[in-house]
Formats: C-alpha cells, structure tokens, sequence
C-alpha cells in the first residue's frame, strides 16, 4: 500500500516542532504498518530529527522571506520511508564535512546528522526551489 | 522547554526538561545569558524528550567556555534518544557524562 502526506507550513523556526512530530508519527505509522528490521523507536527517532534538521535549514536560509514556505511531502514506496522536503531558499551543497568537535563547533551538524540517520539522500533544484529528499529503508541491507 | 536550576553540594545542577530544538534553543541561550553559572555545573537531561543539532550546539558551548574557565561541566541521565544525538555527532568527546545527577556530584 503507498500513502502519500503533504504538509506546508512557513519558513518559521516556531513551526520545527510541527514538522518532526508530523515525520515522527509518519515513521511510526510505516514502521508498525510495513515492518521493518530493527528498533522501531530508533527508526522513528531517526526520521523525526533528520527532518528537523531538515526543516531547521531550511528556515535559517530562508533570508527572512516574509512569505517562505517549506513543503515536505512524505511517502512509502519499496525503498522505505521518505520525506522531500523544499523551499525557495538560495541553491545549497548538500555535501557538508563532519564537523570537527575539537573546535567545540556550536553549529554545522544538520546535515552530518541527516547524512548519518538516513539510508539514502538526494539534492535537486527544480522551478527555484530546493528539494531534498532523504529515505529511511524499512530493510537496510547488514553492514 | 522547562529550565530550572538549584544548588547541590558545590554544583549547580541545571535541569532541562521537554524539547531542545532549534525553536526552544534561544531560550536556554537567554537563560544561561543572564543567569551566574561559574563554577561547577551539572546538566541534567532526564526529562529532555528530544534533542537536534541546535540543542547540542548551545550544550558545545557551554562546554566551550567551562572549559576556556577552566571548570567542571558534567551531563547526567541522557536517555537513548540524546544519547544518540551526541555519538553520531562525536559530541560525547567533549563531555563527562554520568548516568545520575548524583553520581556526577559526588
């Protein structure tokens, strides 16, 4: 069965907690629904912050955009559980090193930490938005 | 978030509770800004539901300049879920981290 979530709220830090716990209660939906391999809490925490990341920058690059948006589309397909999340912000790398702890760094690990948790990622830029879509596999293949 | 602090022995233990993102983050930061944490501090993390990178940015900080002063910082009862957010990031280098508040102070 494939399900498909649209959700669009404005390029505002106050909506973050919005957007993980809308990823959180869609992963634990798919991973008791499908089932996966693994720690089902772990899974949903996984997908919960790797959007928070997600949304957290897209809103810090948003250029106080009086009307930015973030749109995050969430569906299931044979790959797992993904969410494509974009905005109209300026074209981004999505290839961050990891950030050095050593120099107490007091931001950079959004997108190590997304790169980290999801099984797989993508950036395009398509119609002057960015899209990043991130999956979680149901079945990882074993390390 | 819930932000409490009170006196235990020679620490000041500051208690965090409910969601530390990116959304709550600026309030700690004013907190910490205009509250007098020198010396000895534990941070207790036990009714932290949920933890980003923002969070943990602001908790390197405090870490960053305890360390430039030269004082004890030390991080109890972090449950599987900020546990998690400090491994992956490495974060767990920069921290004494204690299972309880009271085992920390000792």
């Amino acid at each position: 069965m494939k399900h498909a979530i649209s959700v669009t709220l404005n390029a505002d830090i106050v909506y973050t907690r919005i957007a993980s716990q809308v990823a959180g209660a869609a992963a634990e939906v798919y991973a008791n629904e499908v089932g996966i391999t693994g720690n089902i809490a772990e899974f949903c925490h996984a997908f919960e912050l790797s959007v928070s990341e997600s949304f957290t920058n897209s809103v810090r690059h948003a250029n106080h955009q009086a009307d930015g948006d973030v749109t995050i589309n969430f569906f299931t397909d044979a790959n797992g559980l993904t969410a494509v999340v974009s905005d109209t912000n300026p074209e981004f790398n999505p290839v961050t090193p990891p950030p050095d702890v050593t120099l107490y760094p007091e931001g950079g690990y959004g997108l190590f930490i997304i790169h980290k948790l999801m099984d797989s990622i993508s950036y395009s830029r398509k119609k002057d938005r960015n899209i990043l879509t991130m999956t979680k596999s149901a079945h990882p293949p074993a390390i | 978030m819930k932000i409490s602090s009170k006196k235990l022995g020679d620490y000041t233990i500051l208690s965090l509770s409910g969601i530390l993102n990116a959304s709550s983050a600026p309030q700690l930061k004013s907190y910490l800004e205009e509250t007098d944490f020198s010396g000895s501090l534990i941070i207790d993390l036990e009714l932290v539901d949920f933890l980003d990178s923002s969070g943990l940015g602001i908790l390197v900080g405090i870490a960053r300049r305890k360390k430039a002063a030269n004082e004890i910082l030390k991080l109890a009862n972090l449950n599987d879920r900020v546990k998690k957010v400090f491994e992956i990031t490495q974060a767990y280098t920069l921290f004494d981290i204690y299972d309880e508040v009271n085992a920390a102070a000792e």
